[in-house]
Order: C-alpha cells, then structure tokens, then sequence
C-alpha cells in the first residue's frame, strides 16, 4: 500500500524515537537518583540534575515540532491519535525528570547525615519496581501492545503501597535528629517515585487510546472505565 | 429505525482483529438521528449495463450536515445526484433500491422530478449564475414553481433568500447588475440564494467551495452552519478537512474493483464526522484518512 503521506509519517516516527531515547534516560535517572539518596552519591545526583537539562531541551525541542507538524499537515485517525499520544508523552517525561531531580536535591540536602536501612531498602525496591514500569511502558510502546500496557496499574500497585506506608517506618526511626531528618525527607523522595509510578501509568493509556481509539483512565486491571469486560 | 439496512449494518461491523490500529470496542453505531428526511436504502445507480455504486444505505438527518467523502471514482457525486434525480438527465442512467424523502420514494413512477428538485436543491462546483440580474437569478427560482404573488412579495421574498446566503448587505444596492459582475464568492452565494429560494427542504451541495480561494470557502462554510438551521444539508467535498469542519456525519465511500477491472463505488461507512475523523471504524476510511491508500 502506497503512503502518501511518507514524510509526516518519517516525522512522526523520529518524534517518537526522541521520545523513547528520553523514556530510556528516564529509567537510567531514576536509578542514579535512588541511588544518590540511598547511598549519598552525589556524582550520581549532580549527573541526575545534568541529564533532566537534556530532557528540557528535549521537550522544547519535540514541542516546537509538534507543533509545525499539527498546523503543516493537520493528522487526522490514527495520525491525530498518536499525535496526542506523543504531546502528552512529552510532558509527561519532562515531569518524570523533574521527579528524579526532586529525589537529586534531597540527596544533597541530607549529605552526612546518617540514613535508616529499612527505608533505603523500601526506596530501592520502589526504584526498581518504577523502572520495571518504564521498561515495561517502552516495550509496550515499541511493539503496539494495548495489553502489556494493561499491565501497569497492576505493576504500580506495590509503589502506591510501600508510598502509603513509608510514614511507618519513619515513625520507628526513633529520635536521632540526624536519623530523622533524612527519613522525613526519604518521605518526599517516596513520594517522587509514586508520582513517577502514575506518569507511566498514563503513558500506557494513551497507548492504548492511540490503539483502541477510546480515551479511558485505566482502573488497577488495567481496564478502562468505558472497556467492555471479557466474557 | 434509519440504521438497520443490511449494508449500514455491514459497514458498522469490523472484526477488530484485522486490524493492526484496532477499531474502538463502542463505535459501532452512530446516535439515530432525530429524524432522517432522506433516506438512501440498499441503492445501486447503473449507467447502462455499468454499475457505478452498488448497495448503499445511509440515512440524512433533519438539520445535520452530511459529508460524502472518498477518493475520485467513488460514486460519492453520483449518489448526491441520486437524491434529487439529477441522473434522470443521463439518458443510461437507472437507480435501483430506494431514496426515501419522508415517506416517499422519490423514483416511484407517480413522482414529478421538478417537484423532488424544488424540494432538494442543489449548488454547484462552478458557480453558474443566470446571464440575468442579481434579482431575477434568484426570483427566477419561484417563478418556475408557479410564484403568483405580487411584485412587492417577491421582493421580500429575493430579500430574505438573498438575506439566508448572507449575500443581501453586498447586493442589496445593485439588485439589477448582472449575476456576472459578482466576485466568485459572491456568485456561489448567489447560487445558494437561488436555490434556497423555492424553500426547499434539502440542499446537496456538490463540491461548493473547489472553485473558491479561501476566505470565499471559510465564508460559505459559515453559511452552511447557519443554513442548516433551516435546511438539510448534504455536500460531496473533496476536501477532507473541510468535511471536518463543517458536518455532524460523514459518509466514507470507496471503490471496489473486479477481475475485469469494472470500477464500482461503495459505502464504507457512516458515522458521526468526529469518529470518522478521529477514530474511524473501518480500516480503509483509516487508510484514506493517514493517506494510506493506492
């Protein structure tokens, strides 16, 4: 089948591909960030707050195409739909660096003081849970897969909940100021990481908006509000 | 109920597993509207022995704008002419199936064309004014429907039609100039004015704007938004966009060709303009749409 319209579609698929290379930066900050509080690193959290300026050019940059490419060839189906998948995409990974800039800057707010093991053990897990997501959220991306990306809210679930609980464990931190300023801030940290958690979470829906066609929030099955349940 | 033909059923219906993009679980129909004042129902229109559009349905709502789009060759124009027997003129001509206008079907024997085209009107893709004056191009109209008033009523009544093309503030001065001396725009509004005239029920509009610059085209587009107040409108565009901005339901046409080559438009589908446009059913009218066809 001929397509016409060859070079929108070239354009669309490189904006796409910038995209993807941010989403992959994204999971690769979000470890240097857990790192850099968990293990007061803070070569990994100056690195964090360097890489985010990448992905403000970035944005900017896929922004401004965006924008010749709605006003220059007015998309319409699927075109428009993924269209709106990539403008929401877009801010959507600005915000996620921001996050792991957040997590970056308590890093260095809590330089030398002593940390709660439990609590850097509860963040790391939530780390790599988050990561698990935006690998997941790429693939799902990459081969058009409504389906896997069905599975995130069921893969977010565990980070809302170990955000839920991390008050507990600052409460059993006990009195040391030291102690109890770096959990307090590990709260915030926390609390990035289950915002990252919902940001890939909304990028799979609208995956599944440029595939289905219907624009719905997921529910924790994954379903949308207006998706007919299987048999 | 207008939707429950074979062929609007058929071209509702996908298996979404054909599809790589798959089509939305909860597009299958469209809202019924209100009330169809025309109704195609399960049509074919032959020129000779060649069938040119096979196994239409699709019903025109009451004060809605419907689109009819697709590629050149579709029949899309053919079906436009089916509404108001302009076929007729094409001595090989020959429509079978049935074009509902109300509770008539308007090729039954005992149905007086003049009076289906009084009643659906039509405009043009070159607008072709009368070598007469702005007046008599639009009191011409009720004059052939047997207008018996007296002069003073026809004026009001070439005011208010000229008034409804949004053409009366530029003419109402110049009422005896001839049509010709209208800028192109001017002329397709002027067209649109007579045609309004009789008070038709229906306006087909074929094409209405490709002869038009721009700003000439955003102004009858604005003119068919208010129109359909009064009217029923249904135009053939080729313009995609255009279909966009202006109507409530498209119509997707293509065509179908055979082992020996024969040509033959068909509906594809029918649904509500922002569906079609945004995520339509049917793979082929998502094709058209991205500009994925050959």
């Amino acid at each position: 089948m001929a397509d016409t319209r060859f070079r929108f579609h070239d354009e669309l698929e490189t904006l796409e591909q910038k995209l993807l290379s941010v989403a992959d930066q994204a999971e690769q900050m979000v470890e240097m960030a857990v790192d850099a509080y968990t293990e007061g690193d803070l070569e990994a959290a100056d690195r964090v707050i360097e890489l985010d300026s990448v992905i403000d050019q970035t944005y900017l940059d896929v922004h401004n195409a965006w924008l010749h490419l709605m006003a220059r060839q007015q998309p319409m189906g699927s075109d428009l739909r993924r269209m709106s998948m990539l403008l929401h995409m877009n801010t959507t990974l600005e915000r996620m660096g921001d996050q792991t800039v957040n997590i970056a800057k308590m890093a260095h707010a809590t330089t030398g003081l002593p940390r709660v093991d439990k609590i850097a053990e509860e963040l790391r897990e939530m780390g790599d849970l988050v990561r698990a997501m935006v690998r997941t959220g790429i693939e799902a991306l990459v081969r058009r897969d409504a389906d896997e990306a069905r599975l995130l809210p069921a893969m977010d679930e565990p980070v809302d909940r170990l955000n839920r609980d991390m008050y507990q464990e600052v409460v059993k931190a006990g009195s040391d100021p030291g102690r109890l300023e770096w959990a307090i801030k590990a709260m915030m940290v926390s609390r990035a990481l289950e915002r990252v958690g919902d940001q890939v979470v909304d990028i799979g829906e609208q995956l599944a908006f440029l595939l289905t066609g219907e624009m719905a929030e997921f529910d924790e099955s994954g379903l949308g509000r207006s998706d007919v349940q299987p048999g | 109920m207008p939707f429950d033909t074979d062929q609007t059923e058929k071209a509702m219906t996908r298996d979404p597993e054909e599809y790589a993009i798959r089509s939305p679980a909860e597009s299958t129909s469209p809202p019924p509207p209100a009330e169809a004042v025309m109704r195609i129902e399960d049509m074919d229109v032959f020129y000779g022995d060649f069938r040119a559009v096979k196994e239409v349905s699709i019903p025109f709502a009451k004060n809605e704008i419907t689109a009819l789009i697709g590629p050149s060759g579709c029949g899309k124009s053919t079906v436009l002419r089916s509404l108001n027997r302009m076929n007729d003129l094409i001595p090989t001509a020959r429509v079978e199936g049935k074009v509902m206008f109300h509770d008539e079907n308007i090729y039954q024997r005992h149905v007086d064309p003049v009076e289906v085209r009084r009643r659906v009107g039509m405009v043009f893709q070159k607008p072709n004014p009368f070598p007469k004056s702005i007046y008599e191009n639009v009191a011409w109209g009720a004059r052939i429907n047997g207008f018996k008033g007296k002069r003073g009523e026809l004026d009001d009544l070439v005011e208010h039609a000229l008034t409804q093309a949004a053409l009366w503030e530029e003419v109402k001065d110049k009422l005896t100039e001839s049509g010709y001396s209208l800028s192109g725009g001017q002329q397709q509004r002027l067209c649109i004015a007579r045609a309004v005239a009789p008070s038709p029920e229906v306006l087909l509009m074929d094409e209405p704007c490709s002869a038009l610059d721009p700003i000439a085209t955003l102004r009858i587009e604005e003119l068919m938004m208010t129109l359909k107040k009064e009217f029923t409108i249904i135009i053939v565009t080729h313009n995609m966009q255009q279909a966009g901005r202006v109507s409530d339901r498209t119509a997707f046409f293509s065509v179908d060709v055979d082992d020996r080559g024969q040509r033959t438009g068909k509906l594809v589908e029918f649904d509500d303009t922002d569906r079609i446009f945004t995520a339509p059913g049917e793979k082929e009218t998502e094709d058209y749409i991205t500009g994925r066809f050959g």
